[in-house]
């Protein structure tokens, strides 16, 4: 027992630690030196410019922002069970259904928005998805607008999304 | 009174006016550049007129804008004192810019006899006005937390009160121990008795005659600044945003702006008594005027070198990296500042060429003049420099660790050092 017990030596107490002024000084010596070899050549730091760069690591598992998923043959895996604006704790997804003609089921959505001036991000809807419809794989992390409707995600925009990631057809509903 | 004291004396005041004002938004661009750099990043670059975008300086302006044009706003609770609310920041800011006018810029010009102070408020008394004036500022925040009705807000300014309370006997009797050695209250005289030399070779600066003077007045003024590692009054874990938590748009701004002026002053407080104020080392007014020439031929030298390492240095850094194909017309503003750059320093050239060539006392007196003006602003900006890159460096004192430091540490040494330094200058002058 007592020889994975790891005693760390405690600073502070000599002279020089007490005195301060040599730690200013190491700790001078370190931003000085980050500030002029940045200073001397701004292009080595190690940052993305980033509108004109992109950035190129984003994960799978990334949530960016939503989708809506297709069947193999194109129609909109969504049936309309309002699992997801149930989950959502922002309730901020607004779903209006509608009687389904193609035969495929029994509902789908007429209209499907989801508000993200209110979404918070956290993934509750694609969890609570039966049929895998609604999905945050489109690896798209910035949305930009200049009035609150543009804000708002509606069933087209949301159907045109494609996931970024190799799955693209819903892997429920087919 | 005569025309020239008449003109010198507004142009010494509009320049103090101008080196207190218009290096805020300068420094709130050098602080968040320097941010950036310290830590691996950026920090604003983007913001331009024209194309124009001068490292990222726009980005303050585009600030001060969006500032004024911002919601004032009041919180609802505060009905009594309202106007000593909106009062408060004023304060503030304007004891930091008073206390900065009493900072000779260059040394007297003497114009047909009569001597003319390059001070913005020529006073004789100029420790005695800092001391009084800077020690205002605090009232400032009191007020601010005060009428808020806000405990975090009072909470911030009864620690800021305190904080100031307790750096202020330091630092008065840090500089008594200046005064003692100088043998004098007047700003401009102690840069004179700094000109000196010391132990034959050494500069005779603040700093290398009383280090520990140096030290704790460096030290009580970082405090008095309300700046790293002394932000108690303003702690964002510990008491939300301290006394400014209920100040929004221009109201913040001043009390923002108070802090870059005060930080100002303090950097013009120190090199003034401790690193030789407008002088170079070794070299006295007296011998500028007599060897100008010698000078001039200098600066001939020593500006195009500048201005060619200038460009280069843009050259290097002012365009965008490989992998992005847009330029964003910063070759272009290269192009335009470089040919700027050479016209001014081919101008510089010519006159003081004229001035070596062709000596005229007034003339030379005012080259001069210039010439220790721009090496106050050099190392104005230097040591502002240096207080920002404290602040990334240093991490805040908590609020007990700050009040011994005031009370156990710098007070006794303060003490220590005034007898010191009353027993050695007795003994030196017996």
């Amino acid at each position: 027992m007592s020889k994975n017990i790891i005693t760390t030596p405690r600073y502070g107490k000599s002279f020089k630690d007490k005195l301060y002024l040599p730690a200013i000084y190491e700790g001078c010596k370190v931003t000085f030196k980050h500030f002029f070899t940045n200073l001397n050549d701004s292009n080595a730091v190690d940052t993305l410019e980033y509108p004109e760069e992109q950035p190129r690591d984003i994960t799978e598992r990334y949530r960016g922002l939503h989708r809506l998923t297709h069947r193999s043959d194109d129609t909109i895996a969504c049936v309309a069970c309002f699992m997801c604006a149930t989950a959502c704790p922002a309730d901020c997804i607004f779903i209006e259904a509608t009687e389904r003609e193609d035969g495929k089921d029994e509902k789908m959505p007429k209209k499907f928005s989801i508000d993200t001036l209110e979404c918070i991000f956290c993934g509750y809807c694609v969890e609570a998805c039966p049929c895998d419809a609604i999905r945050m794989d489109t690896g798209i992390f910035s949305l930009t607008g200049v009035k609150r409707e543009d804000f708002v995600l509606d069933k087209e925009r949301l159907l045109s999304h494609k996931g970024a990631f190799g799955e693209e057809k819903s892997c429920a509903r087919n | 009174m005569s025309m020239a004291s008449i003109i010198v004396a507004i142009i010494a005041f509009v320049l103090g006016a101008l080196l207190a004002l218009l290096t805020i938004p300068v420094l709130v661009w050098l602080e968040r550049r320097t941010a950036g750099l310290v830590q691996d990043r950026l920090g604003p670059n983007r913001t331009n007129i024209f194309g124009f975008r001068l490292g990222g300086v726009i980005q303050s302006f585009a600030d001060v804008v969006k500032l004024l044009i911002k919601e004032e706003y009041y919180p609802s609770h505060i009905k009594m004192g309202k106007w000593l609310f909106m009062l408060a920041p004023i304060i503030t800011f304007s004891a930091a810019l008073l206390a900065f006018m009493v900072i000779p810029f260059a040394d007297t010009l003497v114009i047909d006899g009569e001597a003319l102070r390059m001070q913005p408020i020529p006073v004789e008394f100029g420790v005695f006005w800092y001391l009084a004036i800077g020690a205002v500022g605090v009232i400032g925040v009191i007020f601010g937390g005060w009428l808020s009705h806000n405990k975090y807000s009072l909470l911030g300014a009864m620690r800021a009160a305190s904080m100031v309370v307790s750096y202020e006997l330091p630092l008065g009797l840090a500089i008594i121990s200046f005064i003692i050695t100088y043998n004098s209250v007047d700003f401009n005289a102690m840069v004179e008795f700094q000109s000196d030399t010391f132990f034959i070779f050494l500069p005779a600066w603040g700093i290398l005659i009383q280090p520990l003077a140096s030290v704790i007045l460096i030290v009580a003024l970082f405090a008095e600044t309300n700046r790293n590692p002394f932000t108690v009054a303003e702690g964002e874990s510990e008491i939300v945003a301290g006394f400014m938590t209920e100040y929004s748009a221009m109201k913040f701004a001043m009390y923002f702006m108070g802090e870059y002026v005060a930080m100002n002053t303090a950097s013009a407080v120190i090199i003034t008594m401790v690193f030789g104020g407008y002088q170079l080392p070794y070299v006295s007014t007296q011998m500028l005027l007599e060897n100008f020439n010698y000078f001039a031929y200098t600066l001939m030298i020593v500006v195009p070198v500048f201005v060619w390492w200038m460009i280069r240095f843009m050259r290097r850094n002012n365009r965008v990296r490989p992998s992005v194909s847009t330029d964003s017309g910063r070759a272009y503003e290269t192009k335009v500042i470089s040919i700027f750059l050479v016209a001014m320093a081919v101008i510089v050239d010519v006159i003081l060429l004229y001035l070596a060539l062709s000596p005229n006392a007034l003339a030379t007196q005012i080259a001069v003049t210039l010439l220790q003006i721009m090496v106050f602003v050099i190392k104005l900006m230097a040591f502002n420099m240096f207080f920002i890159l404290i602040r990334w460096t240093l991490p805040r004192f908590r609020y007990d660790q700050v009040q011994t430091l005031g009370w156990y540490y710098l007070l006794p040494l303060s003490l220590f050092n005034l007898f010191i330094t009353a027993i050695v200058v007795v003994g030196v002058n017996s």
